[in-house]
């Protein structure tokens, strides 16, 4: 079975150098951290794209005509006539639209966050209970056979705590 | 203000995202999630009190006199033409005012990038949805044949009738609906990394439920990454939302043609009235939940600083538009509007009220002009609680000398609540407060990830960006 290679560091700047010069070389690394270091990794390792807008908007406008179809649609199919009222009434309409806008809106939203953030995943994988205390950790996964120990000097020059060879069905949650 | 770095966090320096992290004292990441997973595993006796006193108390306040309601018919209340709008309503504008809290402030604070919401926002979202759910459940108390409820769900049916989409009801029931569902999407995804924090700390059970709610989250960059986008979203389509609900609350008696309720100022009027009802109702619950749980160095005297403010603008704002509302129907000066304001304001038992209304939603909150008081537990406590006695007064008041007061005497008449109304406002704040208990119990009620956010990010060659 291939290993991959955890290191644990204390600091975050430490992780993202060490993270940089690795993805730099052409490994495959992912960041794990107890709180969200967004700006920084971006600042560091470069922008990342928001795909999730794009599911927002489409799920927003597809809210927007089921609102539309759902009280024009059944004012129409079950008429309900009053002297001098609209039968089609545009308040009423807009109103209900805007409701399920933002209902649909948010459920795409939602999903979109699950498809892109690969969740729920209750499958075993590398992971260290530290890391939702206060280590900051990195993984370096892929073929490393024959690379292991370049990858644990990086590691250590870059001040990791502690490294772990770690099976890739390991899970510790 | 001043960079204020809380702990060395070992040997390195400590770049604070934000520069007034209002906690004061050094704490540790280690801590942050110790004290959170704290407030979920030690128990002691006075929660079991508490708890037993508030299943009690609904049970015997809410279920036995509703069921009661149900058995012998609407009967026992105090409702009859031409007031069938009474406490049960008032009760429900209450409580969905008080949910205008949580969910709308964090979301407004979020997207301000405001650091003092992050150790009480997780909290007051909760709130936000127990209240939401209490509101909803005195819907189906006033309906009378509660069975019946599934008339107003959209579905194909038998009767060649679908809804009517142009009442007001049911846009309350849309309204409502999607925004429990938003703050309930909005209050677990925000979760998510303190419910993996917690499942690496706790076993057998609690583990298994735990790891099944955190999805099995591991705090990677990519995750972060999604989970930041989408929170923003959910935050920016709260707020509208949030606006929406409690317009279209205030549309229920706007949109008729009863003097006192027909008012175009009824919507914003709600809206101010709810944030701010859900403001004192943070204040409040926050004092009782950071003593009881030990949570002094999270929840800080900074923050009820900043909420002080808050009730303040929104006690002056609330003030404005009540003037502007009598202002408006004197100017007017027609019989019915006269006669609903002198029922209001200069008849009794209701002048009492109306009076008392204003001393607690106008001149009491002036106290938080002093920091002094602001920053005085108790100064605290007297004013957050004046303000929401005053918010329901304010509910009360609305609905019960509007209708009483129709354009037609021979149909005057004046609404008392039976003991059956009576008890079951009481059981709401019961089934409130055992739900509230139940949360600190089974949900990690700080945010963890959040706190350690203001703590700051542990670099070795400190400040500025690595």
């Amino acid at each position: 079975m291939d290993k991959a290679v955890l290191g644990l560091f204390t600091y975050a700047d430490e992780l993202l150098d060490a993270a940089k010069r690795l993805e730099g070389s052409g490994y495959d690394i992912t960041i794990f951290s107890p709180i969200p270091l967004g700006h920084e990794i971006e600042h560091k390792l470069g922008p990342r794209k928001n795909h999730i807008k794009y599911f927002t908007f489409i799920g927003s406008v597809a809210g927007l005509f089921f609102g539309l179809l759902l009280t024009l649609g059944t004012a129409a199919m079950y008429v309900l006539p009053r002297g001098g009222r609209p039968i089609w009434s545009i308040t009423p309409t807009l109103l209900m639209s805007y409701e399920t806008t933002i209902l649909i809106g948010v459920m795409f939203t939602l999903m979109s966050f699950l498809f892109f953030s690969k969740l729920p995943s209750f499958s075993k994988k590398i992971y260290d209970p530290e890391i939702n205390v206060d280590y900051f950790g990195l993984l370096i996964d892929g073929n490393l056979r024959g690379r292991y120990d370049e990858v644990e000097r990086i590691l250590r020059d870059h001040g990791a705590n502690e490294i772990k060879r770690v099976e890739e069905t390991e899970y510790n949650s | 203000m001043a960079p204020h770095h809380t702990s060395d966090y070992q040997t390195g320096e400590l770049k604070s995202r934000d520069l007034s992290y209002p906690t004061g004292g050094g704490i540790s990441y280690k801590e942050v999630n110790d004290d959170v997973v704290r407030t979920m595993t030690q128990t002691g006796k006075w929660y079991y009190i508490a708890l037993a006193g508030a299943v009690s108390g609904f049970l015997a306040f809410w279920i036995l006199p509703w069921a009661y309601q149900i058995y012998t018919g609407q009967g026992v209340t105090g409702l009859n033409t031409p007031d069938f709008w009474g406490i049960y309503l008032t009760n429900f504008v209450f409580w969905i005012g008080i949910s205008h809290s949580g969910t709308l402030l964090s979301a407004i604070l979020f997207i301000t990038k405001t650091p003092w919401r992050r150790s009480i926002y997780r909290s007051a979202e909760a709130m936000t949805f127990f209240s939401v759910a209490t509101a909803a459940v005195f819907i189906f108390v006033h309906m009378g044949r509660p069975w019946n409820f599934y008339w107003t769900v959209p579905y194909p049916n038998q009767r060649s009738l679908w809804l009517n989409f142009q009442s007001p009801l049911m846009f309350d029931v849309f309204a409502i609906s999607t925004y429990a569902t938003s703050s309930m999407i909005f209050l677990y995804f925000g979760s998510i990394p303190d419910l993996a924090a917690v499942r690496d700390r706790v076993t057998g059970w609690r583990k298994q439920i735990y790891s099944m709610l955190a999805l099995g989250w591991r705090g990677t960059d990519s995750e972060w990454h999604w989970l930041f986008k989408a929170y923003t979203f959910f935050a920016v389509f709260i707020i509208p939302l949030a606006v929406s609900v409690h317009s279209i609350v205030s549309w229920d008696f706007a949109l008729s043609k009863v003097p006192g309720l027909a008012k175009t100022i009824f919507a914003p009027y709600f809206v101010v009235g709810a944030i701010y009802s859900g403001s004192a109702g943070i204040v409040t619950l926050m004092i009782i939940f950071r003593k009881a749980m030990k949570l002094e160095k999270y929840i800080t005297l900074n923050h009820f600083d900043k909420l002080g403010m808050l009730l303040l603008v929104m006690s002056l704002l609330w003030s404005y538009i009540n003037v502007i509302e009598v202002f408006t129907g004197w100017y007017a000066n027609t019989s019915p509007e006269n006669e609903t304001l002198i029922y209001r304001m200069f008849t009794t038992p209701y002048a009492y009220m109306f009076w008392l209304m204003i001393f607690t939603n106008t001149i009491l909150p002036l106290l938080f002009i002093f920091k002094k008081c602001r920053t005085s537990i108790l100064a605290c406590v007297v004013v957050s609680l004046g303000i929401n006695v005053g918010m329901w007064l304010e509910r009360y008041l609305i609905l019960t000398t509007s209708l009483p007061r129709k354009f037609l005497p021979y149909m005057w008449h004046d609404y008392i609540p039976s003991w059956v109304e009576i008890s079951m406002t009481l059981g709401s704040f019961c089934f409130f407060a055992m739900l509230f208990l139940l949360f600190v119990k089974l949900w990690p009620s700080v945010s963890i990830y959040e706190v350690k956010e203001d703590i700051g990010i542990p670099m070795r060659k400190g400040g500025g960006h690595h």
